[in-house]
């Protein structure tokens, strides 16, 4: 134990010095440059005058006089009416650093340009977030900022590709930043830590051209999506879950509320956010790192789209951005990309159409509650205190000798029921435990055998099995403890606690508490 | 997992993210014609329960279009679900 917070504390520390060697060295690489500029601004003849270049050798010592002042004259005349200006647009390095991009007509000289005076706000540095900001950093972004209030976990490393395993505990912005820093030096990046929330969310976009959520609750993607369209900013949304992701490019062009030419925003696509218990986290749900990393990289794909549009005239072509779209990935089916076309901006819109009731005093006074909008879920307590069972008193059950009766533990005096999912199951279960997926017993209904007038239907096998051994008590226990309560009850409504006679409970807290309190090695995951 | 072409007298339907794990299908055939208004008590009868937990926060498309059913007054309650149409529904996902 106390190792572990030795090479915790020592990887925080190196990694801490890291961050400040490559600040340290930044610094120094710009006031070299810095001074080499100077260096050649200031004296501008000495290139010319260089005596190695034959030319000059002329003007010295081989022409008229009055021929040279002549040259001279005309040289200094063009000199004095520009302000010393640099020879060509980008640094040297610039051109050789985008070399690659530079030379597409899709880039070119003006874009990078636009993209080097551009800045944009990535709003989360996950698995979205750090492959988004990894190619726009990459790709020469003037300035990127970035926000997260998380720090790095070890759970994170297999998707969010700019951290890593020394970075653990560090905060998500700061692991970020010294990974970008690496990658580009010539970038600004801005960090912001905490959450965005509806009071900061205004002051903390308004200083960008773009944004990019690349956040997980539908609370900030609502939130998002409001400050953008109420302060004109294109944003470029995605996310991802399991094996699925989406994308879509919003309010683009970023017209004030109320014109209808303008892109649509989040909530013309999803007036209604989802029912709070039907949404999934990466943690509980799962994500595989290629997918949310395909969508991050999409979204720096389209950030780059719109940055370097070139601005339409009146004169050239009409404002006719790409028509709105809503891309689904979808990593097991075939095709994975389907594009679907989105509406223009929705007649009864609440963010963005004339009737829009999200204001910016509405915002930023805190009397939007996008926490209340989307809902939230109360852990469940859905059992009283004799229906439980607490991890201690478990282990006590299945590894100590009865007290009262004298008999040895025994695995065998219950039954032990697990309704975490199949392959969770798979991954770590205890021993003599019985797999009854959640999801099975969901869609198990308590009434049908009663239904009237309806052919009796025959009870799940998971049921039947259940009903034997009318003697043993069950216990039932899942991951965090919330879904073994729920099963609890439904074990009860189908009779299998045969009138109160036979005990049925669940374990308190889950195998999470299983872990924490009795055995320190069964699997976290 | 192509879905299958719908047989005669039929649209396909493909269920995304939470859609599909409610229904445990990727993809199915129902009958049609079938009136948009009608579509969500029609999977409502097959899946109980999907319409609010499920479909009343989705985004539905008719091959690969938007539709708007948000509402009494949507303006795409009336549409026809034809015969080999392809409907969509997509719920917001919103991890990352």
């Amino acid at each position: 134990m106390a190792y572990e917070t030795v090479i915790r504390t020592l990887r925080q520390k190196i990694t801490s010095c890291e961050s400040q060697l490559q600040d340290l060295r930044r610094h120094l690489a710009e006031a070299e440059y810095q001074n080499q500029r100077q260096r050649a601004l200031s004296h501008p003849e000495r290139n010319v005058h260089s005596s190695a270049d034959p030319l000059a050798h002329d003007f010295t010592h081989g022409m008229h006089d009055d021929f040279t002042s002549e040259i001279f004259a005309a040289l200094s005349h063009s000199e004095e009416a520009a302000p010393p200006k640099r020879r060509w647009p980008l640094e040297t390095t610039e051109y050789k650093r985008y070399g690659r991009q530079l030379i597409m007509p899709e880039i070119g000289l003006q874009g990078q340009l636009r993209l080097k005076k551009a800045s944009v706000l990535i709003v989360g540095v996950g698995g979205l977030g750090c492959p988004a900001a990894a190619y726009l950093v990459g790709a020469g972004v003037g300035t990127v900022g970035l926000v997260d209030g998380d720090t790095v976990e070890e759970s994170n490393l297999h998707r969010q590709i700019l951290h890593s395993t020394a970075k653990v505990n560090m905060t998500k912005v700061d692991s970020a930043i010294v990974s970008l820093h690496s990658l580009n030096p010539h970038v600004n990046l801005v960090p912001h830590y905490g959450r965005l929330t509806p009071e900061t969310a205004i002051s903390t976009l308004q200083h960008y051209d773009l944004v990019l959520d690349c956040t997980d609750t539908p609370a900030s993607r609502y939130l998002i999506s409001d400050t953008c369209v109420l302060l004109g900013k294109p944003l470029v949304s995605a996310s991802a879950l399991r094996t699925d992701g989406q994308l879509m490019v919003l309010n683009n062009p970023p017209l004030p509320p109320g014109n209808a030419a303008g892109g649509p925003c989040y909530r013309c696509v999803f007036p209604k956010p989802p029912p709070p218990e039907s949404v999934v986290s990466c943690g509980d749900g799962g994500i595989l790192g290629p997918v949310v990393g395909t969508m991050g990289v999409l979204q720096a794909l389209e950030a780059l789209k719109v940055l370097t549009k070139e601005p339409s005239t009146s004169v050239t072509r009409s404002a006719s951005p790409d028509p709105p779209s809503l891309l689904i990935f979808s990593a097991y089916s075939s095709p994975m990309f389907r594009t679907i076309r989105l509406r223009t901006r929705k007649p009864k819109c609440a963010a963005c159409s004339a009737h829009a009731t999200v204001t910016a005093e509405a915002l930023n006074s805190g009397s939007l509650d996008y926490v209340q909008f989307c809902g939230t879920i109360n852990p469940v307590d859905a059992l009283g205190p004799n229906e439980r069972i607490s991890v201690d008193n478990y282990a006590k059950i299945r590894l100590d000798v009865n007290p009262f009766t004298g008999l040895e533990p025994s695995k065998d005096s219950h039954i032990l029921v697990d309704v975490r999912e199949k392959v969770q199951f798979d991954l770590c279960s205890l021993e003599g435990s019985v797999n009854v997926p959640f999801s099975t017993v969901s869609s198990t209904s308590s009434k049908v055998k009663n239904g009237p007038g309806t052919e009796p239907i025959t009870e799940a096998g998971w049921v039947a099995e259940l009903r034997q051994h009318v003697d043993k008590p069950i216990f039932v226990v899942c991951r965090m403890g919330n879904d073994s309560q729920v099963t609890v009850k439904k074990l009860k409504e189908l009779g299998l606690d045969n009138g109160g006679q036979r005990w049925i409970g669940d374990i308190r807290g889950g195998l999470r508490a299983w872990r924490n309190n009795v055995d320190k090695d069964f699997p976290e995951y | 997992m192509a879905p299958v072409k719908a047989p005669a007298g039929h649209f396909s339907i493909l269920y995304f993210a939470a859609a599909s794990t409610y229904t445990t299908k990727t993809n199915e055939h129902l009958p049609a014609p079938l009136e948009a208004r009608d579509l969500f008590s029609k999977l409502e009868d097959r899946y109980p329960g999907i319409k609010d937990k499920v479909l009343s926060s989705c985004a539905i498309t008719v091959n690969l279009a938007y539709i708007d059913l948000d509402g009494d007054d949507a303006p795409d309650l009336g549409l026809v679900i034809k015969e080999g149409d392809e409907v969509a529904i997509i719920p917001p996902v919103s991890s990352g």
